[in-house]
């Protein structure tokens, strides 16, 4: 039968990293010894530690997911599936306001495609691309659970609802 | 599994059934069809495709029988309205984003999803909507990746953690965004292709056999791999006289290593018909001139003549034969043959790495086989490392501590990669492997020991009772770094270590496809190195099947011979001083016979005619023994040639090719099992060769990387274009949509260099 053991330590990285591994200030260091302390199976503290080091180098850069993999004994592949499941995780550079504009049902009927072509013409970016002055990322998530106030857009972690063209323009402008 | 039988009613009949096992399983052994993507016997359950699902009573819903363990007055229904309409509809949903190209797919055919589309499939797709299109792209220069077709089974990538450990592919993104991939795109593992193997739909393919053939138009030949010592059974794929590719699939071949091949084993085929190949026989007239292609009929005629000579002026010893491990047991009896009763000679060695003959001699048990590694409770594992040497032992290793709770006992001076699964890592000072025979034999010598091991004399206590407090198998392996007595003393463990309710096996971790067998068809063990050192000295004449392993080659006197005879496929450094070269078949041109680490005598067997004018090793041997006047009488068969090896070798008794027909039943050489003997001396010349050493060893931190034996460019595998790519430390391309061998194209430093190297 096969039965998962728990715990498993991934000693060895039998996948190429990258050469270089990112290095933190003892007082990051230190945050994140404060996150592993809480867990009983290390690699639960993945989430945090994610992003933790996003908050430090801008995003999930190669010596950022190097350092990921060896702190919890994982694989870099286990990282890259962890980090490419979450939309707030990122593993291409990410401008200074990210864009996520709603596509799940309720802001999809009301009409959350037109924002999003607007923001496209807008921006003058598809989605999941980032704009060349590095201000704007833009790119569609899935519920946010604001239903009743759809359609709506979240930009880094403030949430933009009841959305019209009009607002967006003006949400737009203001951030320009 | 306990032998306590439980009633389960599968569609009103009733069977009595092993407590525990999984209701697909029972179904499928009864005839109940079950369809199923992603449920793989003996991977982690997944029960995502959901195809399996069957009625059972008293529980809600319909159940995926995958993850179901049957239970006493358990009553189930495989076939109703209500399971086909689920059945089609899930079928259903996993061709709503299948491009349907089968046509232009490399598995069309022998594709598993197109099978149940036929079984399951709706006649025509209700799904009109864009499908969400991705394109296809190479994941690594062995494995091709076509992400559209893919129905998200994670078979892949549960064999590339359980099998390999490696964990090399995964499924990123979400929901219906979800494809299988890794960090960067570009995949640097071993490159094993065991997740193309198991892939039930075109999406990971082999990349080195792309758009190359249909599988029907491939004639499939059951055979065994001519790499390493696991002896794994896999199929070879002819096209006329071409051999397209080898594949273990489950339809095809049912072998040991089930669909588990390696890297070599599966993408190191291309030197079958490599343009390389020796063609014709060559002679070198005179010493320092070209080899010149010959006739059969006068190459034969020049290397008697010749051989008749010398033998005749410097005696029949003058004269040595030297057989090499890649060989069939065929030809190596016939080579011992022709040294012994036409030459005449003592002077015969097997040009091996190391040899295993003191442990054979002193064997005290049973060869362990894979399936008894897979099944152990306790694993030793000194020296060696099968992650790179001898893949398939490894697997099983992993397996055996991952799903079946065995405990893996390490003894390396390397952190190599199994450590991730053992209980116990002995990290040792190199070269003090034998202490550990030391510490096998008894704790009278642990301070010794544990001093120039580096370790603390208690991990050798914990080693010792670990063995002797286990109940079931206790497989012990051993790499080539043991000395002489140090093999004699763990061959005789099984009697150390006897005790109620355990079983003590041995394995010895052997290099080379057929080790096993040219030891158990040696005559008196000879090293060949002994003989190399007698060249131009008492050694005048040598003939020689195969090359000589690099590290022979140094000093390897062969031009002080006055005349050499070589068999080989490609012109090597050893036929760069042949006077003779006969062109030999590879193995996928021959039939025979291979002994593995198992004690295994497997079939190798013809799956194209052999290439320009090559003919089987024992075939040349038997050509040369007639016209020097010894018949062998074998005309033109190997099975007779194999009825004698029967007849002459005691451990060999009784087998027959008919026998050996059945891949999945493979028999077993029967090995003279050594009584049980005083080990004072063999000790005693341990311990003094473990004293020598020194203290101050320092220890390899560093795990070795991936591939550095592996991907090493032999003769063989540096025929293969994409092993040049991985010798060179496999560089990401600018491109993932075509081809990587490209890079080749742009930048022939690339093949070149590491050629050499």
């Amino acid at each position: 039968m096969s039965q998962q053991p728990i715990n498993i330590q991934r000693l060895s990285q039998p996948v190429q990293m990258p050469d270089e591994i990112a290095t933190f200030s003892p007082k990051v260091e230190a945050e994140i010894d404060r996150h592993l302390a809480k867990y009983p199976v290390m690699r639960s503290a993945i989430l945090p530690l994610m992003f933790i080091v996003q908050r430090e180098r801008g995003y999930l850069d190669p010596p950022g997911v190097s350092y990921l993999a060896k702190r919890l004994n994982l694989r870099i592949t286990d990282i890259w599936e962890v980090a490419t499941f979450y939309s707030m995780l990122h593993l291409k550079p990410i401008g200074k306001y990210h864009i996520q504009v709603c596509k799940t049902l309720s802001c999809k009927l009301l009409g959350s495609d037109k924002i999003t072509q607007l923001c496209v013409k807008k921006l003058g970016i598809k989605v999941g691309e980032m704009t060349a002055d590095g201000r704007f990322s833009l790119s569609e998530v899935e519920c946010l659970g604001s239903c009743g106030t759809a359609p709506m857009f979240q930009i880094n972690f403030d949430y933009h609802e009841n959305l019209t063209a009009e607002k967006v323009d003006q949400i737009l402008e203001s951030l320009a | 599994m306990s032998t306590e039988l439980v009633k389960v009613t599968i569609n009103a009949k009733d069977f009595q059934v092993p407590k525990g096992a999984r209701l697909i399983d029972v179904c499928r052994e009864n005839q109940f069809d079950i369809p199923s993507f992603c449920y793989y016997a003996d991977l982690a359950l997944q029960a995502s495709c959901r195809m399996c699902l069957v009625r059972i009573e008293k529980m809600p819903k319909l159940q995926t029988s995958c993850t179901i363990i049957c239970t006493d007055g358990m009553v189930v229904t495989t076939q109703s309205e209500e399971i086909e309409k689920a059945r089609r509809s899930m079928l259903e949903f996993l061709l709503a984003n299948h491009p349907l190209d089968c046509p232009v797919c490399d598995r069309g055919g022998e594709c598993e999803l197109q099978e149940l589309t036929f079984d399951w499939g709706n006649l025509e797709e209700r799904f009109i909507e864009q499908k969400n299109a991705r394109a296809e792209k190479y994941l690594s220069p062995m494995v091709a990746n076509d992400p559209q077709r893919c129905i998200l089974c994670k078979r892949c990538t549960r064999v590339c953690d359980e099998w390999m450990g490696e964990d090399a592919i995964e499924a990123g993104n979400r929901g219906a965004n979800t494809v299988i991939g890794t960090y960067g795109g570009w995949l640097n593992c071993s490159q094993c292709g065991n997740c193309i193997e198991v892939c039930p739909t075109g999406t990971l393919l082999d990349g080195t056999y792309r758009h190359q053939a249909r599988p029907w138009e491939l004639t499939q030949t059951i055979s065994t791999c001519t790499y390493c010592s696991d002896g794994c059974q896999m199929s070879l794929g002819s096209r006329g006289d071409e051999l397209m590719r080898i594949v273990a699939r489950d339809r095809y071949v049912n072998g040991l290593n089930g669909e588990f091949l390696c890297i070599k084993g599966r993408f190191g085929h291309p030197f079958v018909n490599h343009e390389e190949r020796i063609r014709t026989p060559l002679i070198r007239y005179q010493k320092g001139g070209r080899l010149v292609p010959a006739t059969w009929d006068e190459a034969i005629r020049f290397t008697a003549q010749k051989l008749d000579g010398i033998v005749a002026a410097r005696g029949n010893n003058s004269l040595a034969v030297v057989g090499s491990p890649r060989l069939t047991n065929e030809a190596l009896y016939c080579l011992r043959k022709f040294a012994a009763e036409v030459v005449e000679t003592e002077n015969y060695a097997v040009a091996d790495a190391f040899s295993l003959k003191p442990f054979f001699e002193s064997l005290g048990g049973p060869l362990a086989t894979h399936q008894d590694i897979r099944h152990a409770k306790t694993i030793v594992l000194i020296g060696g490392e099968p992650e790179e040497l001898q893949p398939l032992t490894a697997k099983q290793i992993r397996q055996a501590v991952r799903n079946g709770g065995a405990k893996l006992i390490l003894i390396n001076s390397v952190p190599i990669r199994l450590r991730e699964q053992a209980a116990q890592f002995i990290h040792i000072r190199p070269g003090t492997e034998n202490a550990a025979a030391l510490a096998l034999a008894g704790n009278a010598d642990d301070a010794l020991a544990a001093r120039k091991m580096g370790v603390e004399a208690a991990e050798l206590e914990i080693l010792r009772q670990t063995i002797s407090e286990t109940q079931g198998d206790v497989v012990l392996m051993f790499g080539g770094e043991l000395s002489a007595e140090a093999q004699a003393v763990v061959a005789q463990m099984p009697y150390t270590f006897a005790g109620e309710g355990r079983r003590i096996l041995l394995h010895p971790l052997a290099l080379f496809n057929n080790s096993v067998g040219a030891l158990d068809l040696d005559v008196n063990g000879k090293s060949v190195s002994d003989l190399l050192d007698a060249a131009g000295v008492s050694i005048h004449a040598m003939y020689m099947a195969g090359s000589l392993l690099p590290e022979h080659m140094p000093k390897c006197g062969l031009s002080k011979l006055d005349f050499l005879v070589v068999q080989e496929l490609f012109e090597t450094e050893t036929t760069a001083f042949a006077d003779v070269v006969f062109p030999a078949a590879s193995f996928a041109e021959i039939d025979g016979t291979f002994t593995n680490n198992d004690g295994f005598v497997q079939r190798v067997r013809k799956s194209i005619e052999p290439v320009h004018q090559s003919k089987p090793d024992w075939l040349i041997v038997s050509e040369l023994a007639k016209e020097l006047g010894v018949d062998f009488g074998f005309e033109r068969s190997a099975s007779a040639v194999f009825r004698e090896i029967a007849e002459r070798i005691p451990a060999y008794a009784d087998l027959r090719y008919p026998l050996l027909k059945d891949e999945s039943h493979p028999l077993q050489v029967k090995h003279a099992i050594a009584s049980k003997r005083e080990l004072a001396k063999e000790i005693a010349g341990i311990r003094r060769a473990v004293a020598e050493l020194s203290d101050d060893g320092v220890k390899v931190s560093e795990t070795p990387q991936v591939g550095h034996e592996l991907f090493k460019l032999g003769t063989l595998t540096d025929k293969v274009p994409q092993f040049h790519l991985l010798a060179a430390g496999n560089p990401t391309p600018a491109s993932f949509a075509i081809s990587p061998l490209y890079q080749i194209t742009i930048d022939e430093g690339i093949k070149r260099e590491k050629a050499v190297a």
